[in-house]
């Protein structure tokens, strides 16, 4: 009897941890490394060179650990992101809102908001380069400008996609233009800042690692290029590996919880 | 002493652009209304017949020019607390619970936060929403719904109470109960109501006056006055009343007229 229960206990905990997020993600990091070490070890011919296997990767690694280069890069670089990223959203939020309310603001800025989200962070940096130098403020710089569009134009459309009867009601209970933004426009056009933010965030990233390849300024980007440069590929494929790790962290425990307490709190978008 | 009326219109006209081809659609001819203080005012009309234009008036989401509309002897510009309105659907909002709802008017009046809890609480309990408390709209079905927005409205405690086909999104059943259970929730509060639906049943049953409206322009055919005490007026005992048959009757013949002569 008591084996019974709990095997039957085992087996309900197993299938708890499969159908959990952070199981499945966990089973999938497993299976996705597993291949990558099949290839590598059966597979590719000379792997130090085309495609070294995990382990190589993870002792490239200690080794650099040890030297204490890679946490300083990887927390330089994540000192970028986070001010560039997190100034660009914070800058492109009320931007983005202010547009949304206003028609007439709008149609003042729109064409020039368009005219620069089309020329991409990149295209700016040479620009950026001869005003500031290669200097950390340029990289900012970029990853602000590049993060800073995504977010605000996706507030924008998303406070004009508030339905009006939302905002009739409100106006009918005596609401204020002010009160109306902050209980009708600002929580309806939530799902659309969750979007923006993750585009912005995604944005930021890429903007971060060119930034400093250009640039040359010590981060995961620069570790990256200058693993092609010195042949050692180990590297290259660490650089990636830590920035696809921190952003699945960033986005399982940063961006997923603030969702589910809000708009799947609010049946505004489906899991 | 005279009983002045709680909502009084006057002369009200109304032509709008039509969005896309611009021309002047000529919504409503010289409409002349009164709603009396605890009456229950119904507006039968054919869909398109600018019913729902004269309720965005007298809510003030619509601007007019021409007549005369005020609540209380005050002229009406722009919306306000004082007129409630029901909504036909997707009206309240998703992201407050249903307490929060239903105490949104309060809210936004700065009301003591210990005195909107215990009147949201009351008005849930009169809509039969007691248990449902902190859950979000979403998790709810359309009558429930509805039940919030006309809890939410009356909570606001409004001169008059404006519904706009309230009950036309929800399935027949639910309907019913909802009808039965406004005459029981306008009997307790003793709240004006004017009342706009397409349903000659609905009309009949819940209208001390009910206003029927001619085809665009809509203008006021005739008026049917329906003496069922309100405390008689439940669904199961309606075939066998005569007064109301007769009534739903007379409102049929008038709305036919208005629709066959569109069809010719």
């Amino acid at each position: 009897m008591m084996n019974d229960r709990s095997s039957v206990s085992r087996t309900h905990k197993l299938k708890k941890f499969v159908t959990d997020g952070a199981g499945r993600l966990i089973i999938f990091m497993t299976c996705a490394v597993l291949l990558w070490a099949f290839f590598s070890v059966f597979i590719i011919e000379r792997p130090d060179r085309y495609l070294p296997s995990p382990l190589a990767v993870i002792l490239s690694s200690a080794d650099m650990i040890y030297k204490g280069s890679l946490l300083s890069y990887y927390s330089d670089t994540l000192t970028r992101l986070i001010f560039g990223g997190v100034v660009g959203i914070l800058i492109g939020i009320p931007i983005g809102l202010m547009l949304g309310l206003n028609r007439t603001i709008a149609d003042m800025f729109y064409p020039l908001m368009n005219f620069f989200q089309s020329v991409s962070g990149i295209a700016i940096f040479p620009v950026v380069v001869i005003w500031f130098g290669n200097s950390d403020t340029t990289v900012m710089i970029v990853i602000l400008y590049t993060s800073f569009f995504p977010i605000a134009f996706n507030v924008l459309s998303g406070v004009r996609a508030v339905p009006v009867r939302y905002i009739q009601a409100a106006r009918t209970l005596g609401a204020s233009r002010l009160q109306i933004v902050r209980d009708v426009l600002l929580p309806g056009a939530m799902p659309s800042v969750a979007v923006g933010t993750r585009l912005s965030v995604g944005f930021a990233w890429r903007a971060v690692i060119a930034g400093e390849m250009l640039a040359g300024r010590p981060g995961l980007g620069n570790m990256i290029f200058s693993g092609q440069e010195l042949d050692n590929t180990a590297m290259i494929l660490l650089g990636m590996v830590m920035i696809g790790i921190t952003w699945i962290i960033l986005d399982h425990y940063l961006l997923r919880p603030l969702e589910a307490d809000t708009i799947e709190r609010w049946g505004l978008v489906q899991r | 002493m005279s009983v002045e009326a709680k909502l009084i219109v006057e002369n009200l006209s109304h032509h709008y652009p039509d969005e896309y081809t611009g021309e002047s659609v000529h919504a409503l001819e010289k409409i002349n209304l009164q709603v009396f203080e605890n009456e229950f005012v119904a507006i039968v009309g054919p869909s398109g017949c600018g019913k729902t234009t004269l309720l965005n008036i007298i809510a003030g989401l619509l601007p007019y020019r021409e007549g005369q509309a005020t609540v209380d002897g005050v002229s009406i510009e722009g919306p306000g607390p004082d007129r409630g309105v029901v909504f036909q659907e997707h009206a309240i909002l998703p992201w407050r619970t249903v307490s929060r709802n239903i105490g949104h008017g309060l809210e936004l009046q700065r009301v003591a936060k210990d005195e909107i809890r215990q009147r949201v609480q009351e008005y849930i309990d009169l809509v039969g929403l007691t248990g449902f408390e902190d859950r979000y709209p979403h998790e709810l079905s359309g009558g429930m719904k509805q039940r919030v927005a006309v809890a939410r409205t009356l909570c606001a405690d409004p001169i008059i109470m404006l519904m706009d086909e309230p009950f036309a999104a929800v399935d027949a059943q639910t309907r019913i109960t909802l009808q039965d259970e406004l005459n029981r929730i306008v009997m307790a509060t003793r709240k004006t109501v004017l009342f706009i639906t397409h349903s000659v049943e609905e009309a009949a049953f819940l209208g001390d006056r009910c206003i029927v409206f001619s085809r665009r322009p809509g203008e006021i055919k005739k008026e049917i006055k329906i003496d069922i005490p309100r405390e008689e007026r439940v669904w199961k005992d309606m075939a066998t009343n005569p007064k109301f048959t007769h009534a739903r009757d007379e409102i049929l013949r008038l709305v036919r007229q208005e629709v066959t002569t569109d069809d010719e």
